[in-house]
């Protein structure tokens, strides 16, 4: 019990601490490196909540992949420092910020006092397993989201082809 | 807000998860509206995302609703498809413009 919660506020804390550390980063590779640590501590946070494979993905797919192409971009492009030469629009960043924060703080009031579901409709899809999720989710992916599935496969087939015609060096 | 009857409960209260992932949220937010460097933005777009992962998870789990997991396994799918997408948006920008800077980037402003 208070084993958890420690966990909780340990892996929470150090996603949101990293999550701040890549806002402020000017260096984009420092910036990528700080949400690789964030990552992980949300993959923390999906295995308290009984998502260990969705942890995995997030680990595999978000840090593994996506931010790795990230740093391959960054290499690519030899983005040192984000050019500081002068602030061009410092009153719209400063409304910017502002409006972030007001978004946030309605936002945080608006979930922490949503209703809890409400009791006596239990979802009538699969409930989640505690240990085992994955023959669960594979059925579901496999029976009633099959269509989203084969979607998802021809859209990132197209993401490969259009990702490879736009990296092209001549369209002709 | 309690988890469902017949649904095991959780050690840690679910509101705990829905602050942490609304404060994630709203870092990305502010880090997608103050960076200017379109790389720094798409990096925050992606904190944002899975942010609302980690919402989708907690209600999710709070429904003992597994489908929840399945959408998450979507976003992370079309998460991909767009990172790919975009950072060749990037490349292809870089080589016509010699930059990435949002701010310098502004052919069809006026």
């Amino acid at each position: 019990m208070t084993g958890d919660l420690l966990l909780f506020a340990f892996s929470a804390g150090l996603a949101i601490a990293f999550a701040l550390a890549m806002v402020v980063q000017k260096t984009p590779v420092r910036s990528v490196l700080a949400l690789v640590v964030t990552f992980f501590g949300m993959a923390v946070l999906a295995v308290m909540l009984a998502a260990p494979f969705i942890a995995a993905i997030i680990v595999i797919v978000y840090a593994g992949a996506i931010l790795v192409l990230f740093l391959f971009v960054i290499m690519l492009l030899n983005l040192n420092e984000e050019a500081r030469e002068k602030e061009t629009r410092p009153v719209q960043r400063a409304l910017g910020l502002v409006a972030a924060l007001a978004l946030g703080g309605l936002l945080l009031g608006v979930t922490l006092r949503a209703p809890a579901p409400p009791v006596g409709t239990p979802s009538a899809g699969p409930r989640i397993p505690l240990l085992d999720e994955i023959p669960v989710i594979g059925r579901l992916l496999f029976s009633d989201y099959l269509f989203a599935f084969e979607a998802v496969a021809v859209l990132l087939l197209a993401a490969a082809v259009g990702a490879l015609i736009l990296s092209k060096r001549r369209m002709d | 807000m309690s988890p469902l009857p017949g649904i095991a409960p959780m050690s840690v209260p679910p509101a705990a998860f829905l602050a942490a992932g609304t404060i994630l949220f709203v870092i990305g937010l502010i880090g997608a509206l103050l960076k200017r460097n379109a790389l720094s933005i798409f990096l925050s777009i992606e904190l944002m995302m899975n942010a609302v992962n980690l919402l989708f998870l907690t209600w999710g789990r709070m429904r003992g609703d597994a489908s929840s997991h399945v959408i998450v396994f979507f976003v992370i799918a079309i998460a991909a498809a767009e990172a790919a997408v975009g950072l060749a948006v990037f490349v292809a920008l870089f080589r016509a413009r010699q930059t990435i800077e949002v701010d310098r980037v502004n052919l069809l402003k006026w």
